[in-house]
């Protein structure tokens, strides 16, 4: 059956949709466009949709990907059409590829994402300063952070390895960090977690709390990252 | 950057909180002249969930005159943030302040919500008291079945509109609109709007008390208004407003699918229920009007669920076709059908098994009561041969769990009634086991919940059992349900207790309320929120016994704090309905056997309409 790779954003009131609603939702529009969902089989049947890595809530994604299945032919731009009108807002489409016949999942492809992270800067904060902190986060060996367990309990787990690059700018009254972190299932390293380490490490150079955006998604060769694109 | 962006990040399921979902309106607010913001007392989820909500969103946007809004009760959280932040409530659609806009309306679905309407006009920074309201302030109107005793929340609202909300809205809307033209004052509004059938304005009207402080009387303290205030009915069904665009959630709610209403009304006649009374005639919709929403509907959302809901659906007429119909054609595009309620016979698990092809959910029943004695005092028509045959037959087709739910404490109830119930129960269970239902997987759920007495029904005049009464009958199932096979559960007693002094309450409870909520009494119908001590004191400190309204026990000819507010059934019914009650007689079904003579359709001016004749759906 006919695959499609979508990459499309998630901004304004839908950066609140969970994971989970976000299949939902997806499945929603897909059936007011008319598009010819395949599903799942078993007890209880769901359209398949796979998406590369999950988004924390209230984060905006500015390149997110997924993968649609349908059960007949449609070209990309037919598929892209149908779907852009039946959106709700702050879901935008913004390319739809027809996929080969095989293909590596998303999510087995995805391997690290990149970040931007604004907030309002203290009153005496400089450019200067901004980098000179976060070099000096970077120039940390290992950066310890608590997660939960699925015993309830908490494990120290070091975020250092799947920081790949982190930059800030200052710019009218802004600090922006710019991040590319590891991503997927050999390993995943939350923007929220290198923020709040950062934040830790260094006096405070924000006012309030920091507006997160996922800039781009990513697969790896060797070292270098690559397009998600894998389709004609 | 957006304030709310510093605040949701902290609080769970922001998405309850910023709209735009799929068919949710934004209209120009600039250009349009009346605004409404409708307030349901409850979250998000909840207050999604309610077709109400739907119906009237579309029909006043439709309106090129008016626009309305969403907001919902904000969770614990989310108010602890808004309030630390002073950001008034807000709606979603266009996030502007309550007192933005022209009328505030919730809508009343349980008397346990009432806290959450002062909190909410707390929160927009509204006066609570409808007297404190001056010029500028949102007309604070409310309706919904608990509309039907307004008492208890007199104080606090400016009007009350009685009945179908879809019949009423267009006029009243029509004349308040025209009163913002002529910059009308707040007590021309309100006298205006008294005169739209079905608006009671609870200001227009004095109390009239006895000597022991009980009421005596509601009556009109001006000329031209309206002695009784008589409910508004939809007329034909087929052409009542239905929005065929309704706003699809972007998050979970506690209904998510299509529904579509197939009828109001039911013509059953259970003693206790208050739907059963404020919702006749029965009038059902023909199936092509059924067929045609749900063809709309399918590709207006994308839902791959289709309720038909009422208050019994196995009772449409032509429930049968309709289901069949609906599955020859949404099917292929992976859409089920379901229903919400189903009645105790053969009939209903044939209908279950019909839609339910796919997702094996367990079945829910209503017997109400353990004996045929107390069955026959209550109204409902269920045998025990009934049931036994029906969750016979359902674990036969191969459900393996099975709900039945009963109220506990009616009137003339004793131990005996409550045997009856084990005795149920644990006949259903070896049903199951004769059936062949594995051990392990079968399951019968015995959910019980404390009778309350409601305004408008037979069951008027009853008092409710004591507190203590309702707690030893828990723990008496309780102590005999423990078998393997068997879950009980029962509802809080004291949140039944709260219920019922609401349920028959008069004005003089207003200051309770306010004194609930300033204890911090709020989601009173969330078990975890719900605090009987806090609602104690309040009533302590307002120098009022709950008891006195709870456990009250009116003469049939004693005034009642809600006599001003008519549904169109004639008290001698409910009276007669009452004394059969305390006889053990049954009355029939009006749809099957002769008209029992409740007085609605002569006070209406409405007949009950059948979809496909006359006969009796399944017979």
């Amino acid at each position: 059956m006919p695959g499609y790779r979508m990459m499309y954003a998630k901004e304004g009131p839908a950066r609140y949709i969970s994971h989970l609603d976000l299949l939902r939702t997806f499945g929603r529009a897909a059936r007011r466009a008319g598009l010819p969902l395949a599903f799942t089989q078993g007890f209880n049947p769901h359209p398949k949709i796979a998406f590369a890595a999950p988004l924390g809530v209230g984060t905006s994604g500015e390149a997110e990907f997924a993968d649609l299945e349908l059960t007949e032919d449609l070209t990309a731009t037919d598929v892209a059409k149908a779907l852009s009108d039946t959106l709700p807002e702050g879901l935008r489409l913004l390319e739809v590829r027809l996929l080969p016949d095989r293909y590596p999942a998303l999510m087995a492809m995805v391997d690290r994402a990149s970040y931007r992270a604004e907030a309002k800067a203290c009153a005496s904060v400089t450019e200067e300063e901004v980098e000179k902190a976060i070099g000096e986060f970077l120039s940390t060996k290992k950066i310890w952070v608590e997660r939960k367990n699925k015993a309830g309990g908490k494990n120290l787990y070091d975020i250092r390895p799947g920081i790949f690059a982190m930059s800030g700018k200052l710019g009218n009254g802004i600090i922006s960090i710019e991040a590319e972190l590891k991503t997927g299932s050999s390993g995943n390293v939350r923007f929220e977690e290198v923020l709040t380490a950062f934040e830790g490490s260094s006096r405070p150079l924000v006012q309030g709390r920091f507006v997160l955006y996922r800039s781009g998604l990513y697969a790896a060769s060797e070292k270098e990252k690559k397009t998600l694109w894998h389709g004609r | 950057m957006d304030f709310l962006d510093q605040i949701l990040p902290l609080v769970t399921k922001p998405a309850r909180y910023v709209g735009g979902e799929w068919n949710a309106v934004r209209k120009n607010w600039g250009t349009v002249e009346y605004k409404v913001a409708f307030a349901f007392p409850d979250v998000y989820e909840v207050g999604m969930s309610h077709l109400g909500l739907q119906i009237l969103y579309d029909i006043v946007n439709r309106r090129t005159d008016a626009l309305m809004e969403r907001v919902f009760a904000p969770w614990t959280d989310m108010e602890e943030k808004m309030r630390k932040h002073d950001l008034p409530l807000f709606t979603l659609e266009s996030r502007r302040p309550l007192l933005d806009f022209d009328m505030v309306a919730f809508t009343l679905q349980y008397e346990m919500s009432f806290s959450n309407v002062l909190n909410m006009l707390d929160l927009a920074g509204i006066p609570r008291a409808a007297g404190q309201r001056t010029e500028g302030f949102p007309l604070v109107v409310a309706g919904g079945p608990c509309a039907y005793n307004p008492e208890p929340l007199a104080e606090f609202i400016d009007l009350f509109v009685i009945g179908e909300g879809e019949e009423a809205i267009g006029e009243l809307l029509d004349v308040l609109v025209e009163a913002k033209r002529r910059s009308a004052s707040r007590q021309d509004f309100l006298i205006t709007a008294a005169q739209v059938p079905g608006v009671y304005v609870p200001s227009l009207y004095r109390v009239l008390y006895r000597e022991d402080g009980s009421v005596s009387g509601v009556v009109p303290s001006l000329d031209g208004v309206p002695k009784k205030v008589t409910k508004r009915v939809v007329k034909d069904m087929d052409r009542a407003p239905f929005p065929d665009r309704p706003i699809v959630p972007s998050t979970e709610v506690v209904h998510d699918r299509i529904m579509i209403e197939v009828f109001r009304g039911c013509t059953r006649g259970c003693r206790f229920c208050q739907a059963g009374v404020l919702y006749r005639p029965v009038r059902e919709k023909k199936p092509e009007t059924v067929l045609r929403q749900a063809a709309n509907l399918t590709r207006n959302t994308g839902y791959d669920e289709i309720s038909l809901s009422s208050l019994s659906t196995s009772d449409y007429t032509p429930v049968r076709e309709v289901i069949k119909s609906l599955l020859d054609k949404h099917t292929h595009q992976g859409i089920g059908v379901s229903l919400p309620s189903l009645r105790v016979d053969n009939f209903s698990v044939e209908l279950a098994k019909e839609v339910q092809r796919v997702r094996r959910s367990s079945l829910t029943f209503a017997p109400e009561a353990g004996t045929q004695r107390l069955r026959d005092v209550i109204n409902k028509g269920v045998r025990e041969e009934d049931l036994y045959e029906t969750t016979g037959a359902a674990f036969r087709e191969g459900w393996k769990a099975v709900k039945l739910y009963f109220m506990i404490g009616l009137p003339t109830e004793t131990d005996q009634d409550l045997d009856g119930i084990v005795r149920l129960a644990r006949a259903v269970l070896d049903l199951g086991r004769k059936a062949g239902v594995p051990r392990g997987r079968l399951r019968v759920t015995v959910s019980v919940s404390s009778f309350v007495p409601k305004a408008h029904t037979a069951f008027q005049w009853e008092p409710q059992a004591p507190l203590a009464e309702l707690k030893r009958k828990q723990d008496y199932l309780s102590e005999r349900l423990k078998e393997r096979g068997i879950v009980f559960n029962y509802h809080d007693a004291g949140l039944s207790f709260m219920e019922a002094v609401f349920a028959r309450g008069d004005r003089r409870l207003g200051a309770v309320l306010a004194r609930a909520v300033e204890l911090g009494c709020k989601f009173d119908a969330w078990s975890e929120h719900f605090q009987l001590s806090r609602w104690l004191e309040a009533f302590r400190l307002a120098g009022l016994d709950p008891e006195d309204y709870a456990g009250r026990r009116y003469s049939d000819d004693d005034p009642l704090p809600w006599d001003h507010i008519e549904t169109g059934v004639s008290r001698q019914y409910l009276a007669r309905e009452h004394r059969r009650a305390q006889a053990g007689l049954a009355t029939g079904d009006c749809r099957t056997e002769s008209c029992p003579g409740c007085g609605l359709c002569e006070a209406l001016e409405i007949e009950p309409s059948y979809a496909g004749g006359e006969q009796h759906a399944g017979l």
